[in-house]
């Protein structure tokens, strides 16, 4: 009887065993140290995440059979890395410059210039250093009128959509009006920037790799099953874990509008408004989100 | 082959067995814990030391002189309202024709300056004895005011719709600890169950873990430290604990915890480029089985 093996000639072959790999790796840094240890005390910003992914990636620059995954590993590490540096940037700026480093918001919006910067920084190096063959296309030089009603609707529906579900699914029970004048002005561009990072890592970066040697839809949902497994590291775990399923679905969607509108400003918009909605509409509980 | 196999299957097997396995773990208080009168829907309850007073669905009033452990019917069912006033420290706040009055010591009681109208039929305040000057209060339209240290009052949360097609949950109540113990106010909905300010009314968290989503009544006694809620689902009481936080490592532990999580990083990124590089080699031919 013949047992077909994996062809990899493939030229999605190198793609697809970096994403796996390289989740897989992710995974076991973030969960096995929870087997003897309590990671999440001792290291509540996942350095161990980047610091997996910056060695899988650098392996990449070093190892020359593994550079057909540099976009993928790098990716990878432009979500892991600058979530590191967005979490642990407003501990960073107290540690070094005291009260001076201002209040917590101005400290997030710091924060979220770095990550954006990272992520630029992660994009600039794809380019120079991944032949032209397969660099991700990142859509950001246009918007089109297809794109602009995607984003409008878009933003409308989810705004809508969360207001009929019920709230107790969500925990979106009011809006503290004292607290939103309060946080707006610094939040509002803190969540955006943070919105085009992680877009710019998942649609960008991602996807757009994977879209270089596989099928639209394949790379679609690889960058989307990333999406909702990295969302169990940062935010699902224990009770909110079943979250992850509806996580890639957004992720899902977020991808098709990108590719459909070829422009991943619409995506950026909807994910900005999300995450602004989260924050001023939904209360956290004794044990965060 | 047949031996690699194996060891690579006793090993993620050992894994698997490791990670399912129940890790004894000590778990904090519960938030909430439900005393008497289970099944029995209670729309009030006011509490003084040892003496707590309720009001059932069904018109009783029932008394406990020994913290809940047994109550016993009071003669005449009493209506049990808690009072539009509360005297928090050295101050007294009352809400009077829809207006806030507050006076200092034994002095007379005047119009708080900036008082909103909470409207003529308004009942709901509480003051924080652990801030001064912190007044939160409740309008009949559901707004829920709050009043800073500095004397300006703003409107600290607006709740949502619960959902299509529900409206908004109605705020039934409202309590802090009259004695200088925490700067928690605590706020009952009948649908989005406890809601708790730790600022004094800015922002508010969903306190209500394993509480009834309906709360009818809510009382604090800094005797016992002891905060009561009246539910549709009997008496429940919360005891004074600090908010959940990750837990703090110093010295040693904590040295010991980092080597364990950088050796697991270490690891899982040395298999991972290994794994990364014996896959990248080229096609694999066909197998017999």
């Amino acid at each position: 009887m013949l047992v077909p093996s994996i062809d990899r000639n493939q030229r999605w072959w190198p793609a697809v065993a970096a994403l796996v790999v390289g989740t897989a790796a992710l995974g076991a840094s973030l969960l096995v140290p929870q087997l003897f240890s309590d990671p999440n005390g001792v290291d509540p910003y996942v350095a161990r995440l980047s610091a997996t992914a910056l060695v899988l990636a650098g392996a990449t620059f070093l190892v020359r059979p593994l550079a057909p995954a540099r976009p993928v590993l790098l990716a990878l590490f432009a979500v892991t890395g600058s979530f590191t540096l967005l979490s642990a940037g407003p501990q960073i700026l107290f540690d070094l410059f005291g009260t001076r480093s201002g209040s917590g918001d101005e400290q997030v919006l710091l924060a979220s210039t770095a990550q954006v910067l990272v992520t630029a920084g992660v994009a600039w190096l794809v380019w120079r250093s991944v032949p032209p063959e397969l660099r991700p296309a990142f859509r950001l030089t246009r918007l089109g009128v297809r794109g602009a009603v995607v984003t409008v609707a878009g933003t409308a529906a989810l705004l809508l959509g969360a207001l009929a579900l019920p709230a107790s699914w969500l925990g979106r029970d009011g809006v503290e009006p004292v607290a939103v004048l309060r946080d707006l002005a610094w939040l509002g561009p803190a969540y955006a920037m943070q919105a085009f990072s992680q877009e710019l890592q998942f649609r960008g970066l991602l996807m757009g790799g994977l879209e270089r040697v596989m099928g639209p839809g394949w790379g679609n949902l690889g960058q989307a099953a990333f999406f909702g497994l990295t969302h169990l590291a940062v935010n699902y775990q224990g009770p909110v874990a079943p979250f992850v399923p509806v996580t890639i679905a957004i992720g899902l969607v977020l991808g098709y509008v990108v590719q459909r509108t070829n422009s991943l400003w619409p995506a950026i918009v909807i994910h900005a408004a999300a995450d602004i909605a989260i924050t001023f509409a939904v209360l956290p509980g004794l044990y965060g989100f | 082959m047949n031996l690699r196999r194996t060891v690579a299957l006793s090993a993620i097997t050992a894994f698997a067995v490791a990670a399912l396995t129940p890790a004894g773990a000590s778990a904090a208080a519960p938030w909430w814990v439900p005393m008497r009168l289970q099944g029995t829907a209670l729309v009030a309850v006011v509490a003084s030391g040892k003496t707590l007073v309720v009001r059932t669905a069904s018109g009783m009033t029932l008394r406990s002189t020994d913290s809940g452990a047994t109550f016993d019917r009071v003669p005449g069912n009493p209506d049990v309202r808690p009072p539009a006033s509360v005297r928090s420290g050295n101050d007294a706040w009352v809400i009077a024709t829809g207006r806030v009055l507050h006076a200092t010591g034994s002095g007379p009681l005047r119009l708080d300056p900036g008082s909103p109208d909470l409207g003529s039929r308004a009942r709901l305040i509480a003051a924080p004895a652990a801030a001064p000057g912190v007044v939160v209060a409740v309008a009949v339209d559901g707004t829920v005011w709050r009043r800073g240290q500095d004397g300006g009052w703003g409107r600290g949360l607006l709740l949502l719709p619960a959902g299509f097609p529900n409206g908004v949950p109605a705020i039934t109540s409202l309590t802090a600890f009259t004695q200088p113990l925490s700067v928690t106010v605590y706020l009952g909905t009948d649908g989005y169950s406890v809601l708790a300010s730790p600022d004094g009314g800015d922002d508010w968290i969903r306190a209500g873990p394993g509480l009834p989503e309906s709360i009818r009544g809510l009382a604090s006694d800094p005797t016992t430290r002891t905060v009561y809620a009246a539910t549709s689902d009997g008496l429940w009481a919360h005891r004074l604990q600090a908010l959940p936080a990750p837990a703090v490592y110093h010295d040693a532990a904590l040295v010991w915890r980092w080597v364990g999580i950088v050796l697991v990083t270490l690891a899982v990124a040395v298999v991972a480029v290994l794994a990364l590089r014996r896959a990248m080699r080229p096609a694999v031919a066909q197998k017999r089985a």
